[in-house]
């Protein structure tokens, strides 16, 4: 393994943007960084607020419409290379709130994620346990240790 | 002076700069996992991860234009704090005394200054997304004070830096001028020599006071929780470093560590008489002085929450009060 | 609430230096929303909070679906108090089209309400640590909220959602059996013991009660105008709980917990103390639980006009109604506490040193996903 990857796998920084769900998935995320009993920086995942310190982008949430916005601002300042989680019902596939509208095109959920960013991990649940949100955030790794 | 001793000197000079930065790497680590995390009743990282290869990492990073008026001066700013930090280093070592006027006391003040006046220039330059740039509608038709201008959260840490340049360095600098007043000299020389001859200055009222006044201006000097009004989560998030990416960034960690190890090492050339020397036994005392403020500073931040002005102005008050009865108690 | 008159009390003429808008990314707020602080000297002399942020429009939703899927979608206005928001939605069905429910249901429903109401105000408490800057602190909280996490996985399935009470009663999974009892009264037992010698080192941390006393001060006619609810307005001084109010809570005992100051310290004293109070409701529902059934399947689905229930929450007070049609939901509205607390966050937070400023909008609990629900979208 190559310095490179290496420091990479020893030091991941995590953002949270949360984009409009139900909380759920956004306290169980913090409580996966914050709770002595997950405590994700024992896996060198550490939580940071500035996306230009960010390795990683956690999205939660079926991106509202004003969200959409700032959610891709904040991905765009994350410098290369970046992967990003998708984490919860809400932020796959939108959710309970997607069909908001039934047929009708909905103008307040511009989600899921993955068609406002491109999406690197996928984590299910409704809400996502923290043992999956570490997982998902481990299943992300391989595309930041091989890029350039 | 013979040329082999200026090479033997200036070799020590340049193995003492990697020594530093050698033991700076670890000290994020130290506090982390071995302090805080053992407070907080959890594992922690691993001992590298904060201070060793997060800056190795952030090297590896795409480089990218940071939002700033000026970015090619925000971008060199770490730099020059890391600079004057091995400055720092260098004017309390013994094989440059010779070079009498820089090695004073004066040099070591202007020096520290000019890390506080850092701030204040990222502060300014700094226009992160986080604030004003957001891509938000809130100033619209009903909204509260629309003409009023807006400023970034980056400013707030500048007027902040502003504030701690006219008051929060008091403890640190009457803290220097204890031992100053005691070896009745402004040259680091004679204050070293001063306590070979007497036994060191911590072992005294004034020096006792001196520490405990020094310790204090340490933290405020290096933002650390509770003094960490600049960069608190609470409101300006990272305050004036918010724009810093890629390797700028890892200088930015780097300049960190290696602040802590420069600033114990002026405590121990100032308050025991141990400058930093690679050719002596005496710079493992360096680095065991440097061990013990990073895990006091740890313990400290770790218990206690983000003080405001109107705690901080009190405790600086408080402690400068202290730093002068020190200088009074070191003419006794 | 009449807004205008609030506005129209700041003088027409306030010069403001500038202003920092914070969101709707940020560190102290985990939530979106964006708040705009007017700053003078670094002291706010005016707020604004925008919400809509989030708005997703659960109500909307829910019009045209049977009753017990639009019970279950109530559940994700929010992640916090969602037991709240499904045990006040099925009240209001039953209300409508009167249902008797068994007792034992109705224990277990309590049982459930007032675990959330320790794990929401443990949250409370840790974020408004972290937000303080303690995190040593905010991480004891969650290992001790870890426990009561737990007791709410054991009962309903999922550490979230965990949808307890259904239509007549409760879901069969979310019985009490003697294993689950003990538990119970297990993790009752460490909460109690973990949070009050937490309590006693917080009160007793200078440190901390220099942050907190006499910041963020809420009067309590300013309160009362506002028109807070929950533990925000028990913390001025108007001692109000509806659960003295309830039916459900009539068997229990209990203590409603006031403070007098409305500032940071007392909000977080109040629940604080709110928690043994939960403790011991959950004691008493635990140790007379009633034997029997504990779903009334029984009923039939008829046309109502629109009821209204309204019940105490971990934040405040929940307003829910219901108009049945053919089995299904012709109109819900959902108010919840934390839209009634927005006027008193701007408000706390004007005088304070701008740190302090997102502390004073966490003082009140604020959710801003529940509140986001019926807000007017702007058009963009």
């Amino acid at each position: 393994m190559s310095l490179k990857s290496y420091s990479r796998a020893r030091a991941v920084h995590v953002m949270l943007v949360y984009t409009g769900g139900c909380n759920g998935c956004d306290i169980e995320i913090v409580n996966c960084i914050f709770s002595p009993k997950y405590d994700a920086e024992q896996y060198k995942i550490f939580l940071t607020w500035n996306p230009r310190e960010a390795d990683v982008l956690v999205v939660t949430g079926p991106v509202t419409a004003h969200n959409e916005k700032p959610l891709k601002a904040i991905y765009e300042a994350i410098p290369e290379p970046k992967a990003v989680i998708a984490a919860g019902a809400c932020a796959l596939m939108g959710g309970v709130y997607k069909n908001i509208h039934g047929d009708i095109p909905s103008e307040e959920i511009c989600g899921p994620v993955d068609q406002v960013i491109p999406v690197d991990a996928k984590v299910p649940g409704c809400a996502v346990r923290p043992e999956d949100v570490l997982a998902g955030a481990v299943a992300a790794l391989p595309k930041l240790l091989d890029a350039e | 002076m013979t040329i082999v001793d200026s090479l033997i000197a200036v070799l020590a000079v340049i193995g003492t700069l990697i020594v530093a930065f050698v033991v700076s790497v670890w000290l994020p680590g130290i506090e982390r996992k071995l302090i805080q995390a053992r407070i907080q009743q959890r594992i922690g990282p691993p001992l590298s991860s904060p201070g060793l290869m997060a800056p190795i990492k952030f090297f590896f990073k795409e480089i990218i234009n940071p939002n700033s008026p000026m970015p090619k001066l925000y971008n060199a700013l770490p730099l020059i704090g890391i600079i004057i930090t091995l400055f720092l280093l260098m004017i309390i070592m013994p094989q440059l005394y010779p070079l009498a006027a820089f090695t004073s006391v004066i040099a070591l003040v202007g020096l520290l200054k000019i890390e506080e006046v850092l701030y204040m220039f990222m502060g300014t330059l700094s226009k992160s997304v986080l604030s004003v740039k957001m891509p938000f509608p809130d100033v619209v038709k009903g909204a509260k004070h629309p003409e009023v201008p807006r400023s970034f959260i980056e400013e707030l840490s500048s007027m902040r830096a502003f504030r701690l340049i006219a008051f929060g360095s008091f403890p640190i600098y009457l803290a220097i001028f204890i031992p100053v007043a005691m070896a009745g000299s402004i040259f680091i020389e004679d204050i070293v020599a001063y306590q070979q001859l007497h036994g060191p200055v911590l072992f005294s009222l004034a020096g006792i006071l001196g520490a405990v006044v020094y310790f204090f201006g340490f933290m405020i000097l290096l933002n650390e929780y509770p003094f960490s009004i600049l960069k608190t989560k609470a409101d300006v998030i990272e305050g004036p470093l918010l724009e810093y990416a890629s390797k700028y960034r890892a200088y930015v960690f780097i300049s960190r560590g290696l602040l802590i190890f420069v600033l114990a090492c002026i405590f121990s050339t100032l308050f025991l008489g141990i400058p930093p020397n690679i050719l002596s036994w005496t710079i493992l005392l360096n680095i065991v002085v440097t061990l013990a403020f990073t895990i006091l500073m740890a313990i400290v931040s770790a218990f206690s929450p983000i003080f405001t002005f109107k705690q901080f102005y009190p405790v600086v008050a408080g402690i400068s009060l202290l730093g002068v009865l020190g200088i009074i108690a070191s003419f006794l | 609430m009449d807004k205008d008159k609030i506005t129209n009390e700041t003088p027409k003429k306030q010069v403001i230096e500038t202003e920092v808008p914070m969101g709707t990314v940020h560190s102290a707020a985990i939530e979106p929303y964006r708040i705009r602080l007017f700053v003078e000297d670094e002291i706010v002399k005016d707020a604004e909070i925008t919400v809509g942020v989030n708005h997703r429009g659960v109500e909307r939703i829910m019009e045209g679906l049977p009753v017990e899927k639009a019970n279950s979608l109530t559940e994700k206005i929010c992640g916090i108090c969602s037991n709240s928001h499904i045990w006040n939605s099925v009240l209001v069905a039953e209300k409508a089209l009167g249902i008797e429910v068994p007792e034992r249901a109705q224990y277990i429903r309590i049982i459930m309400e007032e675990l959330e109401r320790l794990h929401s105000h443990m949250l409370y408490l840790a974020h408004g640590n972290e937000v303080l800057g303690h995190e040593t602190f905010s991480m004891r909280l969650f290992y001790i909220r870890e426990t009561v996490m737990e007791l709410l996985r054991m009962i309903g399935g999922n550490r979230v959602q965990y949808g307890v009470s259904i239509l007549g009663g409760i879901r069969p999974r979310a019985d009490l059996n003697q294993m689950r009892i003990q538990k119970i009264n297990e993790g009752m037992d460490f909460v109690e013991d973990k949070i009050s010698n937490f309590a006693e080192r917080f009160i007793s941390d200078p440190m901390i009660m220099s942050r907190i006393t006499g910041v963020g001060i809420l009067k309590k006619e300013d309160a009362l105008r506002l028109a807070a609810s929950g533990p925000t307005l028990r913390a001025t001084g108007v001692s109000i709980d509806l659960r003295k109010d309830m039916m459900e809570y009539d068997p229990f005992e209990f203590d409603v917990i006031t403070q007098d100051d409305g500032d940071v310290k007392s909000n977080l004293l109040v629940r604080v103390l709110e928690i043994p109070e939960a403790i011991k409701i959950i004691r008493q529902a635990v140790k007379n639980l009633p034997e029997g059934g504990i779903t009334n399947r029984s009923w039939e689905m008829y046309d109502t006009p629109i009821t209204k229930s309204y019940i105490e929450v971990p934040r405040g007070k929940l307003y829910h109604s219901y108009a049945l049609e053919e089995g299904r939901v012709r109109h819900s509205i959902v108010r919840t506490p934390s839209i009634a607390n927005i006027g008193a966050m701007e408000q706390a937070c004007i005088g304070c040193h701008i740190t302090d400023a997102q502390l004073a909008v966490v003082q009140c609990d604020p959710c801003f996903t529940c509140t986001d629900r019926a807000i007017q979208i702007i058009k963009l």
